[in-house]
Parts: structure tokens; C-alpha cells; sequence
């Protein structure tokens, strides 16, 4: 039932045909999470969806004005807790502009391994439950949460929590390497490789995962560029658009790396984007640890930032995640912005579920890889 | 079988004697063969308020595999659960849909609230949109304190409420 | 950073500049890639399309409020940028307007950039400008739990807030 009377989305016509029907889908069902998408049905095609969000909207933006710029890493990477360096960094690098202050290249190298085995964790959780559980493939899900386990157990060794590091301050890392990360970082990638050509064979190979996802949620490249998504999402419909390459930030300039992109758009080809990617994460984790620099990891930056603005970006797992913050000579910033690729891609539901079956929508909803509290903030 | 329709079927098919058969089930050793029951059948509802849901999902995985505990893998019909798990903030949004959610499940129904802000705000308690006091929603059984909790602390608490279940009345 | 050649910066505020002579009131290059743009709030919609057309910049990354109370303004940011013009691809141009703070009302650029949609029903409720031709301009985040003033404001304080 509806709580509210059905609302005029952005796609949903105003007036009601006499053979449609409204469904609320969400908050509670298994799947969506916490959102609730609101579709007008006709028979079992969706005529039209609107997207209700904010259900865990709690307020970030509004907090970050009274908590001082260090108190606010926690908060501000809780939004997206499978994926918080890159939360972090996104929010970090733009105090670092203002201040002025300059991360030695160790603390960027450590910055660039931590982010980047956090962009496996992340797709290997959008594996395990966007992609494996909403297409009913359960096998996938304890293999990929299985794996996931032990990259965690890397990420407590260096950071010193499970998923919520807060790792990255103004001016550098936390914590320097510790003593057998590497050794048990590279052994483990070893055999995570082994791991993604097993992937491949149970999940990416599979016939019943290719006729569920095949050639469903067609999102064309004008589309992409005109709805304005990012990260997987758009690079799977043929943009080759990556912040790592476009503005590198850490380490990213001296590591060599592929973009992949995908020319389909369909949400099979955003399937396959993410374990092409953690192929590529994998290549860069190896090529930092064999070049990371000896040195201090971290520079002593101010707890007060100078007045001014600076806009930073980061590329998450979800795709671009651009911060705005304004500093006004005191020690709390005066507006913090967050912009991330999950509210950025959330355009992209109701425009790909028009006039498929209710039964596709998981599939598209699990390839947008659509994380709601991020979006929400 | 709810403590309701329980009752519901003694009252009707016993008439007068349904005290006498009350007080049987409930001291004897059928109140232990209830509770074991219900202690190896514990289903919670997939109702994710935030971000705990990350660590509920690693609760649920191959690693602490709480299915030795008759934690099924969870379930989208209410009506077949009778454990709701709080995963995280509880947003004012959210807490109308939650008390709804809670209010469909049949008796007897256990809440575990996951997390700092489930149990009493957390990091957001200063925040314009949550609610910090999710207790006076619904009873809570088991608070489980984190940011976020560990998965471990999650199962422990999931091991704690079978033992209240285990001790529990039958006719509360 | 003096090193850093700032052409394409410049290249960029010169067309704005040529084209609307009168609309951009001021323009910032704040470092490397991005550029900052204030510009005259009538213009809005015509300096968007000038810059998705002849510019190449299709898409914002979101649109932003601002409160400035001892200005009495809210000023409007749109973060613009670009995925078919290869040369401007690493660009932020931020463009700003400032709006009265007693009646915030902007022309809305939706049609112009498609993907400004959400962001800026997020802005409508949040600060509470008024977007103009918006299709849909509903609250978004806070549907029903919010009642009163939009809650971004920098003079709305909330009993919760140091509460501990």
C-alpha cells in the first residue's frame, strides 16, 4: 500500500490509464533496499517509474556545518560504508587545496593500494548482492562475500576497522604499511586471480545469467552523456570517462592502467565492467607495491582551513564522487557538498525500466549497482 | 504457532479446561519443545534502515554461516518472519515505514536493534532527520553497540536471543 | 603550479565572455581545471546552452546551494561538465548566481541538461529556490518528515543539534 497518494514522477503521466496499476515497491521487500521506487504497471510491463528516495537521508551536509573538519571523516564516509575510502579521499583532497598542504608520495602510494582493494571490496559486494542475489544466483553470493572476507581482513590490518577506516586525514594516511602487509597483500591477489577465472565460469559464463541480463536496460551512449551518469554505468554504454585518468589524483599518474568500457549499455555489459575492473585494480595494487617510494607518509596539516573554496574528485566504485567545500577561517567548514555517483546514476532507473517486465527491474536496478544511502546522504 | 492462535485453539476446543491445559504447555516439557522450536527458527525480515546492512550481509555469508542456528536466509514475506533486525539509523522517513513493518509480523516477534544509532543515535544523533529513540517504536530484546558491529557481535547477539527464547514463557 | 599553462582556462572565460558580455559578472580561475563563473540569473538557460552546445559541456555533476545570510542571498552553483568534448573532459566549470534570499527564483535548466534533474529538486528543498519550468519540482529527500523552513538554512537550528 501507498502511504502517499501516487506522485507525478518524471516519467509517470499524469493522468492515469484506467488499465495501469500503481505498486510501491520498497522500502521492505528483497531487494530495493532502502528506497522505494513507485511503478505504474500495465499488465507486466512497466509503463512508467518514479523514484522515492531519501529514506535514509540523515542529513550530512547540514552536520558537516557544526563538526570541525577532522570530526567529519566519520560521518561523511558512513553514506557509503562498502566503500568508504573513497568518501574519504573525495573529502579530503579539497581541505588538502586549501590548506596547501602536499601529501608525500609514500602516504599517496599507501592512499592509492587502500582505495584501490577497497574498489574489489565494493564490487565484490555489488556482485555478491546486486548482481548475484537479485538474479537469484545464490552461489555467487557466498563466493564473492567469501573472497570479500579476506580482502577485509587486509583492510583491518592496515586500518584497523572493517569497513568504516576513516583512514585518510588532511595530509596523509593514517598509519604507514604494516610489517607483512605486502608479503600477505600479493599472495592474496595471487589468488584472487585464480578466483576471477572462476567467476567467470559460474556467473559471467553462465547461460541463465546471460538470458536474464542480456540486452536488458539499453542505455545508448547519447543517452548516458545526456542523463549525465557515471562511473560502471557510463563507461559501460562506450565513454571512456574516468577521474583517475581525466584528473589523476595519488598515485594514479605513474601506474599504468586500462579504462574498459563496453559499447552494449546493456545491464549485462554493466555486469561485466565490474569484474573487468577489479581485473585492473588487481594490476594496480601489484605495480604500487612494487613502486612504492621510502619516506614520511604523512605531512602535519592545520586543523583550520583558510577561506576560499576547492572542489575535489574522486573516482569511487559508483563513479565520480565530487565534494565542495568552503572554508571560512575557522576550524568547521561553512558548506560541504557531496555530488556521488549513486544519485548521479539514479536518473538513470526510471529512464531504463520504462516498458520492460516487472521481472527485469531487479536486473537493472542490482547492474546500476545503485547504493540508496549514499545517494540519500 | 503465535502465542494468539495458541491460545485461540485452546479456548475453543477446550472451553473451561483451557487454563488447566495453558498451565500444562506452559510448565511441563512441551513449553521446552515450543521454545526449542521457535529457537531454531528464527527468520528475519529484510528491512535495511541503513548502513548495518553491510555487515548483516557478512553475517549472513559462507563465513559465520548463522544457518546452524536456524537463521534462514531472509525472507520477503512478513508473515513468515519473526525477527526483525534494526540495521542501523533509523530515519524519521523510515520509522513510520518500520513500525508498520514490525506491526504485520505475528507474535511472538523479537527486535534486535544493530548498531550505535539504532540503539541511541550514534554518530548522527544531532541530526535534523532521525530518530535517536527507535526503543519507544517497539521493544528491543538485544542491543548490539557498533559503528557498525561486527559481524561476530551481530551472531553473538543472535545467540543471546535464542537463550531468552529458550527461557521464555510460553503464555506471556 | 605558476608553471601551469592556463590557456584553455582563459579560452573558456574569453568565449563566455564575447558571447554574454553583459550576464558574466565575474570569473575566477581557481586552479587548474576549474573555473568559476558568476554570471547575471536571468541568463541562466542561455548561457547553458551556449555552453552545452558550443562548448561541448553536456551534463552538470550537481547543482549546489549556497546560504549567504549576512548577504542576504543564496547563491546557486552548477557544476558543469563535459563527456564529448575531449579537450574540456577534465574540467569543473562552476557556474554561480546569486538569488534574493527572501525569494529565491531561478529559470530552471532542465531542459537544457537533462541530468540537473534531481539536483535540483534536491536544491529546491533543501534551500528552497524555486526552479521555473521544472517538470517535476517535488520535495525529494525528505518527502514527509520534514515540515517547515527548507533545513540547509543557515539560521534553521534544530534542538537536536549539540545535544551532547
Amino acid at each position: 500500500m501507498t502511504t502517499e497518494p501516487p506522485s507525478p514522477g518524471i516519467s509517470i503521466s499524469k493522468t492515469a490509464e484506467p488499465s495501469t496499476l500503481d505498486v510501491s515497491v520498497g522500502p521492505q521487500h528483497p531487494g530495493s533496499g532502502h528506497c522505494r521506487i513507485l511503478i505504474r504497471v500495465d499488465g507486466d510491463y512497466i509503463v512508467s517509474a518514479d523514484p522515492d528516495i531519501g529514506y535514509v537521508h540523515r542529513g550530512c551536509e547540514k552536520i558537516a556545518e557544526y563538526r570541525n573538519y577532522v570530526s567529519n571523516i566519520p560521518h561523511l564516509e558512513r553514506p557509503n560504508i562498502a566503500d568508504a575510502i573513497h568518501l574519504n579521499w573525495g573529502y579530503v583532497l579539497p581541505i588538502e587545496e586549501l590548506q596547501g598542504v602536499v601529501v608525500p608520495p609514500r602516504g599517496k602510494y599507501i592512499s592509492t593500494i587502500a582505495a584501490e582493494m577497497n574498489r574489489i571490496m565494493s564490487h565484490l559486494y555489488g556482485l555478491a548482492i546486486m548482481q548475484g542475489v537479485f538474479s537469484g544466483h545464490t552461489t555467487i553470493f557466498m563466493w564473492a562475500f567469501g573472497d570479500r572476507d579476506l580482502f577485509i581482513e587486509l583492510a583491518e590490518m592496515l586500518t584497523g576497522a572493517r569497513l568504516t577506516y576513516s583512514f585518510l586525514v588532511p595530509g596523509g594516511p593514517r598509519r604507514d604499511l604494516p610489517f607483512g602487509f605486502e608479503d600477505r597483500l600479493s599472495r592474496l591477489l595471487d589468488y584472487f586471480e585464480k578466483r576471477l577465472v572462476e567467476y567467470d565460469r559460474i556467473f559471467f559464463s553462465n547461460p541463465s545469467v546471460i538470458a536474464r541480463a542480456k540486452g536488458i536496460g539499453v542505455l545508448k551512449r547519447e543517452d548516458a552523456k545526456k542523463l549525465g551518469v557515471v562511473g560502471p554505468v557510463l563507461r559501460a554504454s562506450g565513454v571512456k570517462y574516468d577521474v583517475r585518468k581525466v584528473e589523476p589524483y595519488g598515485a594514479y599518474a605513474d601506474l599504468e592502467f586500462d579504462i574498459p568500457t563496453f559499447e552494449e549499455g546493456d545491464s549485462y555489459s554493466r555486469y561485466l565492467i565490474r569484474f573487468e575492473e577489479m581485473k585492473q585494480s588487481v594490476r594496480i595494487i601489484r605495480q604500487a607495491l612494487e613502486k612504492i617510494p621510502k619516506g614520511p607518509i604523512a605531512r602535519k596539516a592545520p586543523l583550520v582551513a583558510p577561506e576560499g573554496e576547492a572542489t575535489g574528485r574522486v573516482e569511487s566504485s559508483r563513479g565520480e564522487i565530487t565534494y565542495l567545500v568552503m572554508g571560512d577561517n575557522s576550524d568547521k567548514p561553512s558548506r560541504v557538498k557531496i555530488m556521488n555517483g549513486s544519485f548521479r546514476n539514479l536518473i538513470a532507473l526510471p529512464f531504463l525500466v520504462r516498458n520492460v517486465h516487472v521481472a527485469d527491474m531487479p536486473i537493472i536496478y542490482g547492474s546500476l549497482d545503485y547504493w540508496p544511502v549514499e545517494a540519500d546522504r | 504457532m503465535s502465542q494468539d492462535t495458541l491460545q485461540d485453539f485452546a479456548g475453543v476446543w477446550i472451553g473451561k479446561m483451557s487454563e488447566l491445559v495453558q498451565t500444562i504447555i506452559g510448565s511441563g516439557p512441551i513449553k521446552y519443545i515450543v521454545n526449542w522450536s521457535r529457537m531454531y527458527a528464527l527468520w528475519p525480515v529484510h528491512i535495511t534502515t541503513a548502513c548495518c546492512s553491510a555487515e548483516f550481509g557478512a553475517m549472513m555469508g559462507p563465513r559465520l554461516d548463522p544457518e546452524r542456528f536456524g537463521m534462514q536466509a531472509v525472507a520477503g514475506g512478513l508473515r513468515q518472519c519473526d525477527l526483525l533486525i534494526v540495521e542501523g539509523t533509523v530515519t524519521k522517513k523510515m520509522a513510520k515505514r518500520l513500525k508498520i513493518v514490525y506491526e504485520q509480523m505475528p507474535k511472538p516477534r523479537y527486535v534486535i536493534a544493530m548498531g550505535d544509532c539504532a540503539c541511541s543515535g550514534g554518530l548522527f544523533h544531532d541530526s535534523y532527520s532521525i530518530v535517536n529513540d527507535v526503543h519507544k517504536l517497539f521493544p528491543i530484546d538485544v542491543y548490539v553497540p557498533g559503528c557498525p558491529p561486527r559481524p561476530e557481535a551481530l551472531l553473538s547477539a543472535i545467540v543471546k536471543l535464542r537463550e531468552k527464547i529458550r527461557r521464555q514463557e510460553v503464555f506471556a | 603550479m605558476s608553471q601551469v599553462s592556463l590557456s584553455r582556462e582563459e579560452a573558456i572565460i574569453g568565449q563566455l565572455k564575447a558571447r554574454f558580455p553583459e550576464a558574466i559578472e565575474e570569473t575566477k580561475i581557481d586552479r587548474a581545471r576549474r573555473v568559476t563563473i558568476h554570471f547575471e540569473k536571468d541568463h541562466v538557460q542561455e548561457i547553458a546552452m551556449f555552453m552545452r552546445d558550443e562548448l561541448g559541456f553536456d551534463h552538470v555533476k550537481g547543482v549546489a546551494g549556497v546560504d549567504l545570510p549576512t548577504q542576504k542571498k543564496i547563491e546557486v552553483l552548477y557544476f558543469a561538465g563535459s563527456y564529448s568534448n575531449a579537450e574540456v573532459q577534465d574540467f569543473i566549470v562552476i557556474l554561480k548566481a546569486k538569488l534574493p534570499r527572501d525569494n529565491p527564483i531561478i529559470a530552471s535548466v532542465v531542459s537544457v541538461w537533462e541530468s540537473a534533474h534531481f539536483h535540483e529538486r534536491e536544491t529546491f528543498e533543501m534551500f528552497g529556490v524555486k526552479f521555473e519550468g521544472h517538470p517535476d519540482l517535488r520535495k525529494l529527500l525528505t518527502l514527509d518528515n520534514w515540515e517547515g523552513p527548507p533545513p540547509m538554512l543557515k539560521d534553521i537550528k534544530f534542538p537536536e543539534m549539540g545535544q551532547r
